[in-house]
């Protein structure tokens, strides 16, 4: 056999084996029969990133695929908001969660989506070395804090700590830092403090090298950051999915909160077969205190919006004033709001 | 102690030094674990384990297919498109004035620039990893192959057509055996690059294969030794493709490219 021959045998029995043993161990199939499905047949894929902000996305997949009608949507697990935001526009993701500010300032400037539902409340906090020399707040004059994006809550409530103690934003070098480095960055000393979401602060508690110098409530009462988000054509043509999807998060929500046995067995599920992460670090997170992260209530309210809104023009961040009820569809939630938490025993395999 | 030194080098295999050069990193960078006070960066041995766990587990094997999937398939659609329109540049200088001018200035673009457009268009998965793998190879290959045309001897050419070779004997019998070996070499540079940008776009566009064992690493909380096992795997698996490629160049109608070699 020549040499090209032997070369392009070899290529194509390469290209075969791998095409093959990629579809069989990689290839998420439930997506591609769903792709093929009509469109009014068609389940939505839902984005996230692995943080408790997002619980309810996971928790609402594993406890809906033991109900008679099974999985609502499709949990799509992604490393980064700016991707989940191209996802949205090119109409590969229907629905994501995200961060509050940066959904408001996506809409405004004309990408197609409208915020449906909240993620959480609470679960943000300002953390800073454990034997560091930062005690209070005003000791971070001239120090770097990392935040995960301009677009955040987090950032939002480095500006409130600003002002209550009186300090301008340049006395603090702000820095954008992707969420999952800001533990180790804060180990290696590269950075003072983080403002994030949770799990980071937990791991920053559980591996002992920081702690938490404020939860985000002490200083913003009704915190909320991530909130879910729906393509404005998915709300027009399929209205009875989307409310499908709010009243699975509803639920999931309530669930949450029924007690200490959920909380642990939903960091459990969750760590093990969607965030990939030790479970010891979502149990802390989600019960260390209970309130830690709230999963209720989750309507949006005009206010909370109207604070973030305002927070966003005054740091920079908003260039005009935007209307609640231009970026908030709020007839899912109200429909939502009649739903109980999931009828589900721990360790069943049956819910209601 | 000069005689210690040369009797050492008479005595020491040549085939174990790139070995012992690898066995000194490996010591150094345990002693300096050993000796630092963080408790984040992993030691060889906590990387070996997280090795193994990711083999127990079925993820290893997931991973590796998965990179070297999007890696075949981005590189070889490169390969099929960039190469025959490489040669046509080469080979019609009309070509060559008016695609050379596009060709060098979409070639310094990274290809990780690339991610949002990407996205954009294919939205995450194998389309979008496969599309810049393709990015980042069809350019080069374009352009070796081009230049692999351009640097044949017009003398080469002009003896073959005054033997009365037809222009298809003029590609078979000596376009090609004179633009093979530099097409090796270009193929073996590529493959390199296109190992270099599964592995960023993976962190971003898909959920499986190398680069997102590293990112999945980092959002696992303190799994540091995940993401160097991550490293150390690319690393490896970098090597096995560079000599794949090498084996290439043994092949006859190649190796009278490489002199005495």
């Amino acid at each position: 056999m020549s040499d090209g021959k032997r070369l392009l045998l070899g290529l194509l029995l390469w290209t075969g084996v791998l095409s093959a043993l990629h579809l069989k161990l990689n290839f998420d199939w439930s997506a591609v029969v769903n792709d093929r499905l009509p469109e009014n047949q068609r389940r939505l894929n839902v984005a996230y990133i692995p943080v408790t902000c997002h619980l309810t996305c996971p928790v609402t997949d594993y406890i809906s695929r033991f109900s008679a009608s099974g999985n609502i949507f499709i949990p799509k697990m992604f490393q980064g908001f700016p991707e989940i935001k191209e996802a949205l526009i090119a109409n590969k993701m229907q629905a994501g969660f995200m961060v509050a500010p940066m959904a408001m300032a996506l809409q405004s400037q004309g990408v197609p989506i409208r915020i449906v539902y909240l993620g959480h409340r609470y679960g943000s906090a300002v953390v800073v070395h454990k034997a560091g020399p930062v005690k209070t707040f005003p000791d971070l004059k001239g120090r770097v804090i990392a935040i995960p994006s301009r677009f955040s809550d987090e950032r939002l409530i480095v500006f409130r700590a600003l002002k209550k103690y009186g300090m301008k934003p340049s006395d603090l070098k702000m820095v954008e830092m992707a969420p999952p480095d800001v533990a180790g960055a804060l180990a290696a000393k590269a950075v003072d403090a983080f403002s994030m979401g949770e799990p980071y602060p937990s791991q920053a508690e559980i591996f002992g090298f920081g702690k938490v110098l404020f939860h985000a409530r002490e200083l913003w009462p009704d915190y909320m950051s991530c909130v879910l988000v729906v393509r404005t054509d998915m709300i027009e043509n399929r209205p009875e999915a989307v409310q499908t999807l709010v009243d699975g998060v509803a639920r999931s929500g309530h669930w949450l909160e029924k007690g200490r046995p959920e909380r642990e067995h939903a960091a459990d599920f969750v760590a093990r077969f969607y965030y990939n992460q030790d479970p010891r670090l979502l149990r802390w997170a989600l019960t260390n205190p209970l309130d830690r992260v709230m999963y209720t209530p989750l309507t949006p309210f005009k206010p909370d919006f109207d604070l973030v809104r305002d927070l966003m023009i005054e740091t920079g961040v908003l260039e005009k004033k935007i209307e609640f009820s231009d970026y908030v569809d709020i007839r899912f939630a109200e429909g939502a709001k009649i739903k109980t938490a999931w009828n589900y025993t721990i360790g069943s395999q049956h819910a209601e | 102690m000069k005689e210690f030194y040369k009797k050492l080098r008479m005595t020491f295999p040549r085939k174990l030094l790139p070995f012992s050069a690898i066995a000194v990193l490996i010591v150094l960078w345990h002693i300096s674990i050993a000796r630092s006070d963080s408790s984040i960066l992993p030691g060889p041995w906590a990387v070996v384990l997280g090795i193994a766990e990711l083999a127990q587990k079925g993820l290893l094997l997931k991973y590796i297919v998965a990179s070297l999937f999007r890696v075949t398939w981005g590189y070889l659609l490169a390969a099929s498109l960039g190469i025959p329109f490489g040669l046509l540049l080469g080979w019609y200088q009309r070509g060559e004035k008016a695609f050379n001018p596009i060709i060098q200035i979409l070639r310094p673009i990274s290809p990780l620039a690339w991610i949002p457009i990407a996205i954009l268009w294919f939205g995450v998965g194998d389309s979008a990893a496969i599309y810049l793998i393709f990015l980042a190879s069809f350019l080069p290959l374009t352009v070796t192959a081009m230049n692999a045309v351009r640097n044949i001897p017009a003398v080469n050419l002009n003896a073959g057509r005054n033997f009365g070779l037809s222009e298809g004997q003029v590609i078979t019998r000596i376009l090609y055996p004179a633009v093979a070996p530099y097409l090796i070499v270009g193929l073996r540079i590529t493959l390199g690059i296109a190992w270099l940008v599964v592995v960023a776009a993976e962190m971003i566009a898909v959920n499986s294969g190398l680069g997102f064992l590293i990112i999945d690493a980092r959002n696992a909380g303190n799994r540091y030794d995940l993401v160097v096992a991550g490293m150390v795997m690319i690393g490896l698996l970098g090597i096995v493709l560079d000599i794949g490629m090498r084996n290439l160049e043994k092949m006859k109608s190649i190796r009278w490219g490489y002199g005495g070699n």
